[in-house]
This record gives C-alpha cells, sequence and structure tokens, in this order.
C-alpha cells in the first residue's frame, strides 16, 4: 500500500472532522487494533528481506506523525468545546446554577456559638419546650410567689397542671444534670417563651442558648476564661469584656456580662445609650441550692451557668433593628445571609 | 429606685464625681441606668435587684456607697436601740391591735400623735420628694413618703378622729367588703386581700394603699402613725387581685424588717414633731417580739474554691464591715459573720463570697480555663437536623423559623391532632400551641408572595404538639413548602420551571436517599391532592396541595401552593450515617432506552415495578428519563421513555442475553401495559 497515499488521506480527513467522537473513529480506523497501521505492520514479514528495514522505518514515521496529529487535534477541539459556530460565549450573561437555600440567621448564629463551645469541650444537649414548673422555677431555686419571678413571666398550658412553656433554657441544666454525674460542660440552645407584647425589641417566642459546667473544682475565674473565647469568637479579638454583679436566684455569685460597644468601640453611642458598654449575657456560679436539688454534693462539687438571648446576638452582631424581622421570614431579609 | 446625691450625702461623705460615683456602683452591682442633672442635684436611677429590698431606700444605697468609697455610714439615732423606739412611750388601754394571722403581718406598731398643724411642706422637702419622681401633698404625707424614701420603710398616717379608734385590726377583706382607696376608687376585696380596719370597717388595704375616708387633710388634727411589717406574699396577692401596684406593695413584697420598720417610724415622728408640731400622745405595738439573729460562717479558704482569688482575712473584715456584717468571732479557718436584720437575702456563705466579691471588684478575678473532659457522642437530635437543613439547603430551600404559637382558627381547614392550649395568651395569635407546622408556612408564603417574589422554596424544623392522656406530645417535623414558577436561564433560553407535587417528591426523595434511608413510599390517597409518605411501612408524613378554602383564608390568589411535612422523630430511627463502599463496576453495561405511548391512566410506579421484576439481577437500574403529551401522542395517552441498564457484576453480559431480556420487557410493555412501542434506543 501506498504509505503517502495513506498520509494525505488521513490528512484531509482530520482536517475536516469536527467531533471528538469523529475523531475517535478516525483513531481506530488508523490506530486501533485492527487499523490500518496495524495492517502495514502486519504485512512486513512477507516482504522480501531487502525492503522490511526500510517499509518499517516508514510505517513507523507515518504512525508517529498520524499519532501526533491526532493529538494536536484533540487538544484543538477539547478548546473548542462548547463553543457555537461563530461567536464565542459572552461571558457578560448571568452564571447558570443551582440556587442554595440559606440557613435562617438565628440558626447560623447559634451553630456558631455552639462550634465555639464544642471546640473548647462543651457537648450539645437540648431539652424540650413544654417543661414542667419544677425545672423551670422550683429547681432553679425560683421561688412562688416571688419578685424574683416576675422577670419570667410564663405561658401555662390548658388543662395541664403545672406545665408551661419555658421561659428560659435553664431548665435543661436541671434535666442534664439530674440524668448524669459531674463532670460535664454543656450548651443548650433553643425557643423559649414570654407572654410579652410584641414590638422592636420584644418577641413572645425567642431563643437562648444556655451554657454549664460541673466539676471538682470549678471557679468564677473559669467562667471568666470561658466566656472571653467565646465573646471574642463571636465578635472579634478586640473585644472587651467586664462583669459587673447582678441578681439570679440560681446562681450565686451573679453576674451581667457586658461587651464593649461593637458600634462605637466604647467611646459611646446611641446603640449602647452612651455608655460604651452592651449587655450580652447573664451568669454566675451555680447556685449551691440549685446543685442540692439535682442530688449533687455541692460541697464536693461546683459550677458555672450562664445563658444568653440568640436574637440579641444577632441583631448586635449584624447591626438589626427590629426582632420582629427574624420571625417575619421576609426572603430579601433571608437571603442577605 | 431614684435617688439623689445631696441626699445620699446627708448620710455618707461622698469625695468623688457623681459620674465616678455612678461608676462604681454599676460595677459593685447596683446600675446606674441614668443620671441626671437638676434642680442643683444629681438624680441617680438605680435598678435593685429583686433580692435587695434594702436598697429601695437612701440609706440602703448610702450604705453600699460607703462600702464602694471606704466611708462609714453615718446614721441618725443608730446609737438608740430601736426597741426604745417603740416602747418609750407606750401606754396600754385607750387603743387595742388586733392581728387575726400573725403570718400576715409579724409586727403592728402605731403612734399617735395629737396636735398636728396639716399644711404646705417645706421647699426642701418637696424639691426632694420631686427630685425622686413623687408628688408633694401635705406635710404629715409627704414625710411618710420622704421617709419611705429614705429608710425603705412604708408608713402610713391616718386620720385618728375619722376612726373608730378604739380598735385597729389586721385581717383578711371579707366577701363583697369594700373600700374606697386613696385614688378614689372603689375596691372590692376578699379574703385574699389583707385589711387595716377600725372597729366598722377596713381603712386601708394593707401594706398598698390607704383609705379615702381617712385620709389625712388640711383639718385633720389627730394623726395614728402606722409601721408594720406585712408578708410580701399577701401584699403580692392583694395587690395582684387589686391591680394595684404602689412604692408601698413593691417594698413590702420583696421583704421588710422589724428594725427598718421601728427605726422608720421614730423618724418620722421626730419629723412630724419638727415641721407640723404636735406630741407623741402613745405608743402600740403588736406582732412577734423575738429580732432572731442569724449567724453565718464563713472560711476564707472557701473564696478561692468559688472564686479562684485569695482576699486576706483583714479585707474580709473590713469588706463586711462597711457593708453592715458584725464580725463574731473570727480564726484563720472560720469567720462567724452576724447578718443585719436588713439583709435578708444572705443565708448561706456563699452569699457572702458574692457580697465581699462585688466590693472587692469582678474585675480582680483572673481568667483562666477549666480543664474540660468532651464526650465523643454528640446531640442526636441536632445532629439529625442539621443533616436534614444541609441536605435542604443544596436542594435551594431556605430555612424560615415561625412562632409555635398560633390562632387556632387558621387551623380550620388542615386535619390534625387536637391542639393545646395555652391558658394565658396576650392575645389570639398565641391561642394554642401549633399541632402542624403548615398553617405557618402558609402565612409565610403569603407574606412573601405579597412581597412580589415569584418562587418561593422554604423550610422549618420545629416542634409540633398536640395533647395526649398525661402529658402533651411533642414532636420534631420537618414542614416544607413551595409555590410559584422558577425561571430557569438556560443557554438554549428561559425556561419556566412551575412547581408541582413531583418537586416537592424529588426534594424528598433526595432528602431520604442522603440521609441513608432506602425504604421509603409515596402512596396515593383517596383525596388527589394528598400523597401519604411511609417509611419502612410507616407513615411519617404527606405532601398535599393546599386547597381553594386555605388558600383564600391565606389571602393567596391564582397560585397553587405545594406542601409536605415530615415527622422527624418518626423518621430519626432509620436514617444511617453508615456507608458501605462499593467498588465501581468492572465490566460494561448496555443501555436500552424504549419509548412507548400507553394509557394516560396507567400508572407509572406499576410498569417500573413490573419491568424490575422482569428483569431479574441482570437489570441493573430502570428509570424514566422522559415524558410528553403533545401533538403526536393520542388523547388519553402519554408517552414515556424508559432507560434500562442491563450489567451482571461477574462478567460482560453477552449481546443475545441482553436482547433476549430486554425484548421480554418489551413484551411485558406491550402486553401487559398495552403499550405502544415508538422507539428502541440500544
Amino acid at each position: 500500500m501506498d504509505i503517502e497515499a495513506i498520509q494525505i488521506t488521513f490528512e484531509s480527513e482530520i482536517q475536516n472532522l469536527k467531533s471528538a467522537e469523529e475523531l475517535e473513529g478516525l483513531r481506530i480506523k488508523y490506530l486501533g487494533r485492527k487499523g490500518i497501521i496495524a495492517h502495514l505492520t502486519s504485512q512486513i514479514p512477507s516482504l522480501p528481506q531487502s525492503e522490511r528495514a526500510g517499509f518499517g522505518k516508514r510505517v513507523n514515521s507515518l504512525k508517529d506523525k498520524i499519532t501526533a496529529l491526532i493529538e494536536e487535534k484533540q487538544r484543538n477541539l477539547s478548546l473548542n468545546q462548547g463553543i457555537s459556530q461563530g461567536a464565542g460565549a459572552d461571558i457578560g450573561m448571568p452564571g447558570i446554577a443551582q440556587e442554595l437555600g440559606r440557613l435562617h440567621l438565628l440558626t447560623q448564629v447559634i451553630d456558631e456559638i455552639c462550634d465555639i463551645f464544642q471546640r473548647m469541650g462543651f457537648s450539645v444537649v437540648v431539652g424540650p419546650e413544654i417543661e414542667t414548673e419544677y425545672n423551670n422555677f422550683t429547681g432553679l431555686n425560683i421561688p412562688l410567689e416571688h419578685p424574683s419571678r416576675e422577670a419570667f413571666d410564663t405561658f401555662y398550658i390548658q388543662d395541664y397542671p403545672k406545665l408551661l412553656l419555658r421561659s428560659h433554657t435553664s431548665p435543661v441544666q436541671i434535666r442534664a444534670m439530674k440524668a448524669q454525674k459531674p463532670p460535664l460542660a454543656i450548651i443548650a440552645p433553643g425557643r423559649v417563651y414570654r407572654p410579652d407584647a410584641v414590638d422592636a425589641s420584644h418577641s413572645f417566642m425567642f431563643h437562648q442558648i444556655e451554657g454549664f459546667m460541673v466539676d471538682q473544682d470549678i471557679k468564677f475565674s473559669d467562667l471568666k476564661g470561658v466566656l472571653e473565647v467565646f465573646a471574642k469568637g463571636v465578635f472579634g479579638e478586640d473585644i472587651k469584656m467586664r462583669f459587673r454583679p447582678h441578681f439570679f436566684p440560681f446562681t450565686e455569685p451573679s453576674a451581667e456580662v457586658d461587651i464593649s460597644c461593637i458600634i462605637c468601640n466604647g467611646k459611646g453611642c446611641s446603640v449602647c445609650g452612651r455608655k460604651g458598654w452592651l449587655e450580652i449575657l447573664g451568669a454566675g456560679m451555680i447556685h449551691p441550692k440549685v446543685l442540692k436539688n439535682v442530688g449533687y454534693d455541692f460541697k464536693k462539687y461546683s459550677g458555672f451557668a450562664f445563658g444568653m438571648g440568640v436574637e440579641r446576638i444577632a441583631m448586635l452582631k449584624y447591626g438589626i433593628n427590629d426582632i420582629r424581622l427574624f420571625f417575619e421570614n421576609d426572603l430579601r431579609f433571608l437571603k442577605q445571609f | 429606685m431614684k435617688v439623689t446625691y445631696n441626699w445620699l450625702r446627708d448620710f455618707v461623705e461622698i469625695k468623688i464625681s457623681p459620674q465616678a460615683l455612678a461608676e462604681k456602683l454599676t460595677m459593685a452591682g447596683l446600675e446606674v441606668t441614668s443620671l441626671e442633672k437638676k434642680d442643683g442635684d444629681y438624680v441617680f436611677d438605680i435598678e435593685v435587684t429583686p433580692n435587695r429590698s434594702d436598697c429601695l431606700s437612701v440609706i440602703g444605697i448610702a450604705r453600699e456607697v460607703a462600702a464602694v468609697t471606704n466611708k462609714k455610714l453615718k446614721l441618725p439615732g443608730a446609737s438608740t436601740s430601736p426597741r426604745y423606739h417603740a416602747t418609750s412611750h407606750h401606754r396600754t388601754g385607750k387603743l387595742k391591735i388586733k392581728i387575726e394571722d400573725k403570718k400576715d403581718c409579724s409586727l403592728y406598731t402605731a403612734k399617735i400623735i395629737r396636735g398636728v398643724k396639716v399644711r404646705v411642706s417645706p421647699e426642701w422637702l418637696r424639691k426632694r420628694l420631686e427630685l425622686v419622681g413623687c408628688r408633694s401633698v401635705n406635710n404629715i404625707v409627704d414625710i411618710t413618703n420622704y421617709i419611705l424614701f429614705e429608710w425603705g420603710e412604708p408608713l402610713h398616717a391616718f386620720d385618728l378622729d375619722k376612726l373608730n379608734a378604739q380598735q385597729i385590726a389586721v385581717r383578711r377583706g371579707r366577701n363583697q367588703e369594700k373600700i374606697i382607696t386613696i385614688d378614689g376608687k372603689e375596691r372590692v376585696l376578699s379574703a385574699n386581700i389583707l385589711v387595716i380596719a377600725d372597729k366598722e370597717k377596713p381603712v386601708a388595704v394593707a401594706g398598698v394603699m390607704g383609705g379615702r375616708d381617712s385620709e389625712v387633710l388640711e383639718s385633720t388634727n389627730n394623726i395614728l402613725l402606722e409601721a408594720a411589717v406585712f408578708n410580701p406574699i399577701i401584699v403580692r396577692r392583694s395587690r395582684q387581685a387589686l391591680g394595684l401596684e404602689s412604692e408601698s406593695s413593691y417594698r413590702f413584697e420583696r421583704g421588710l424588717d422589724f428594725e427598718t420598720a421601728l427605726h422608720a417610724s421614730w423618724a418620722a415622728s421626730e419629723l412630724i414633731k419638727k415641721l407640723a408640731g404636735g406630741y407623741v400622745d402613745s405608743v402600740y405595738r403588736a406582732g412577734s417580739n423575738r429580732i432572731r439573729k442569724k449567724i453565718v460562717t464563713l472560711n476564707p479558704s472557701y473564696f478561692n474554691k468559688i472564686l479562684g482569688i485569695n482576699i486576706t482575712l483583714t479585707k474580709i473584715k473590713a469588706l463586711l464591715k462597711n457593708l453592715g456584717f458584725q464580725i463574731k468571732a473570727y480564726s484563720k479557718k472560720n469567720i462567724r459573720i452576724e447578718i443585719p436584720a436588713f439583709r435578708s437575702d444572705v443565708t448561706m456563705a456563699v452569699d457572702l463570697v458574692e457580697e465581699i466579691a462585688r466590693i472587692h471588684g469582678y474585675r480582680a478575678i483572673p481568667q483562666t480555663q477549666p480543664l474540660l473532659r468532651p464526650r465523643v457522642k454528640p446531640c442526636a437530635e441536632r445532629v439529625k437536623s442539621a443533616r436534614v437543613k444541609n441536605i435542604l439547603l443544596g436542594l435551594g430551600s431556605s430555612e424560615v423559623i415561625t412562632y409555635s404559637l398560633i390562632n387556632r382558627e387558621i387551623l380550620h381547614n388542615f386535619c390534625v391532632n387536637e391542639a393545646v392550649a395555652i391558658q394565658n395568651p396576650l392575645n389570639r395569635g398565641q391561642e394554642i400551641l401549633r399541632p402542624t407546622l403548615l398553617a405557618s408556612l402558609i402565612k409565610c408564603l403569603a407574606y412573601n408572595l405579597h412581597q412580589k417574589q415569584e418562587y418561593i422554596n422554604i423550610f422549618e424544623t420545629a416542634k409540633i404538639f398536640y395533647r395526649s392522656e398525661n402529658k402533651p406530645k411533642e414532636e420534631l417535623v420537618l414542614g416544607l413548602a413551595l409555590c410559584g414558577t422558577r425561571p430557569l436561564l438556560l443557554e438554549q433560553g428561559m425556561v419556566k420551571d412551575s412547581v408541582s407535587m413531583l418537586h416537592l417528591k424529588g426534594i424528598l426523595e433526595t432528602l431520604f436517599q442522603r440521609l441513608g434511608i432506602s425504604n421509603y413510599e409515596f402512596i396515593d390517597c383517596e383525596d388527589p391532592h394528598k400523597v401519604n409518605v411511609l417509611c419502612h411501612k410507616r407513615q411519617v408524613g404527606l405532601i398535599l396541595e393546599a386547597n381553594r378554602e386555605i388558600l383564600e383564608k391565606a389571602g393567596i390568589k391564582n397560585k397553587r401552593v405545594f406542601l409536605a411535612e415530615i415527622n422527624l422523630n418518626a423518621l430519626a430511627p432509620f436514617f444511617s450515617a453508615e456507608k458501605i463502599f462499593q467498588p465501581p463496576p468492572l465490566y460494561p453495561g448496555i443501555t436500552y432506552d424504549i419509548s412507548v405511548v400507553i394509557k394516560e391512566e396507567t400508572g407509572v410506579k406499576k410498569i417500573l415495578q413490573a419491568v424490575k421484576e422482569i428483569g431479574g439481577q441482570l437489570l441493573e437500574e430502570v428509570k424514566i428519563i422522559d415524558y410528553y403529551r403533545g401533538k403526536q401522542i393520542p388523547r388519553g395517552f402519554k408517552g414515556i421513555t424508559l432507560s434500562c441498564l442491563y450489567r451482571c457484576r461477574e462478567r460482560t453480559l453477552r449481546q443475545e442475553e441482553t436482547a433476549c431480556l430486554h425484548s421480554s420487557v418489551c413484551k411485558l410493555l406491550t402486553e401487559t401495559f398495552g403499550a405502544e412501542i415508538r422507539g428502541n434506543v440500544k
């Protein structure tokens, strides 16, 4: 067979083809197991001795040429793939993709906070939203008919005496401590309910995150250390923190925790009421009476606890000025985060 | 609680500015919420926590000022025993004080002061009262108010001549008994309300407000000055029953003590003599005599255990003394401390730790990291709902959070379990705990449709609640809602993707597959707009298209709305995070695509099942890859394209094998399902 003729045919064939499939067909036709090159090679033994070497060389060089041209064509084809005849793509056109959904901002904030505490070694626990009066109040050293209950106006459940909608996440303390022995370090996020009239800063349903830790040697200084990690994790390394004495029935000593105002850096602005500080959570050492109520030996064990409002933290962090936005679920709001 | 800078200076020397003082008080636990310069004085508004009834007084706050500035409190008459004030002029005879139940009232004292001249108060008195937000009435009333603010003990002055003054009784109200209080309103009394009564009638609501008929007026000559200690709970119940809160009830509810009552009564009578003239004619007292001294023992090492900081014994003693605690005895291991009567909140050593810590300053406590022993097991519920949420986000669904409390009425068109009701809702929107998420999701769709959203794909994971015998049930569910048309801009142009039930099915299928749930089914119901979702043969939820009533109620017009609710509690046992590796197939498979035309009513599910059965093990997969209705298809028929993938895991399939198998599939389609084969491509 005339090797040159084969080469010319090949060259015209390869020039005209336009798709990877056609190219593959061409490759099989020439370089395949039963292809033209194989056929030529198989003829070598039947040639006279004197022609064998020369023919062999030419076949090989043809094979190299074909291989090289196929490779080149392959590159060109893949470069041009997808582009329709003529004009290239207008990259100014909108990209084509499946739109992702968004997690609600509150879920994102809860996740972020839980992650920080989990990195420190806390475990997440959740509790029911319908609670007993004992877990919500009495077990936490909040006496019946005492003004300290006023901070916790509560929805009661009809027809089921002594059941209520939890007004804070602290009942998880009672549940978790009754279920397991120290040491424990727990973070408990969830919905809570209080009969408040709805306005820009009040909602009858909101979210809290409770945290607590009990072991043989837990001190107030540990509480300060742990909350510092939390505050810097959420609000940034430069944030300053202060602990102010306060009163909660279930902790003693108790504190309210402020961070330096993230709007004015502590200089005083309208957000922080010119104080330079923003209250973000309540905390303290778990009251010995609470430890006693769950059956812990309060002479042996001590612990700290803290609780924060998720909406407040989200509002501060993102500059949101109306709590109702969280529950209106306007997609134009949700999709910003 | 409002106090002024100058009023505080009556009791303690202050050498720092009002601003510096505000900062110090805040950092000691008395948060100054505002500081205002007014009339040459400064008014502090202080948030007093409910445990510190002693700080609902100028003297109480002055004591804190003394402690934080390391000064001494100057108390008038402190050198004289309170007992002395109460008994110095004690006479028996004329007036009888009767306490019905000592639990309601542990102390009742009355001073009869005769010959007073009721007139306008001097300017300094009026001004101070005005600065703390109290209206001036006349000198006698103003003095009782002044002492209330200064000592924290509410006093009441009766016009003695308007009482049937042989007997004063502290008793519960009787049914349908009435009194007109000073504010001019008639109040109906009951046994839940404690009253002060003369021989005939109630003359005051104990601890809450006096009666109008015995009010001190300019015509008054003789007064009865009351100072008492009422039970906090009965005062609380009285004011709740009457809906009447006063400066007086606010203090009684938080607890008062004998000593303060006796001191205040003495201080008031001194001031009355000075400003209104008159003389103390006689003094009466009833109730318990005993003032029990409380002793708490504190081990100084306890500080370090609780706070992580050491404070010297000398410092502890000094701080406690400044706060009015008395050190009875001390050693290195124990301090015996007598708790003053006005600090009823201090009962345990840990309370004293807080007292010292807050005056010493929380700032001095260092930051340490506790030794944590992490648990390996994560919170199952949270992990599971996080997995669900992640999958849904990838499918383009956005999370919403809606109220768990809803209006009962919006459930009307949903068939659900009986709802749990709220006993004390503020409005109808909080009537019940929702037994389904769907009503809330529809509301959320409607809101967004009104904001001109064209395509809404949302979900929520939250608890639902319903009644059951012993305890209401609470279950975690997933709700999905889909509405509108999604414009898909593809290379060939815009395609409008209008949502349907199949969109929700697709979301749920992907969700189940990714959760590792293999055994799930979608089962038709009698209602053509509803599909039950089963998992391992148990119903776990449903998909439905909202009917017209539901949409009308929600104010949604001309839109189709698809909803799904899946009980995650029921689904959770079937979640499987475990994956078993399967090597990709070694041998090639052969795919046949068959296009058939079948009757409209022929269910695709049945066809797929039958094909699978006949295909046996060699049929790796059969799926629908296209379907159409239209010009080429006669009415009452639909076209579908099935794709059958044949493969054997152990060897390459022979051509004849698959051809034979596939022809039996074709035969099944034509003979059993009456399908007309339009194309059959390998």
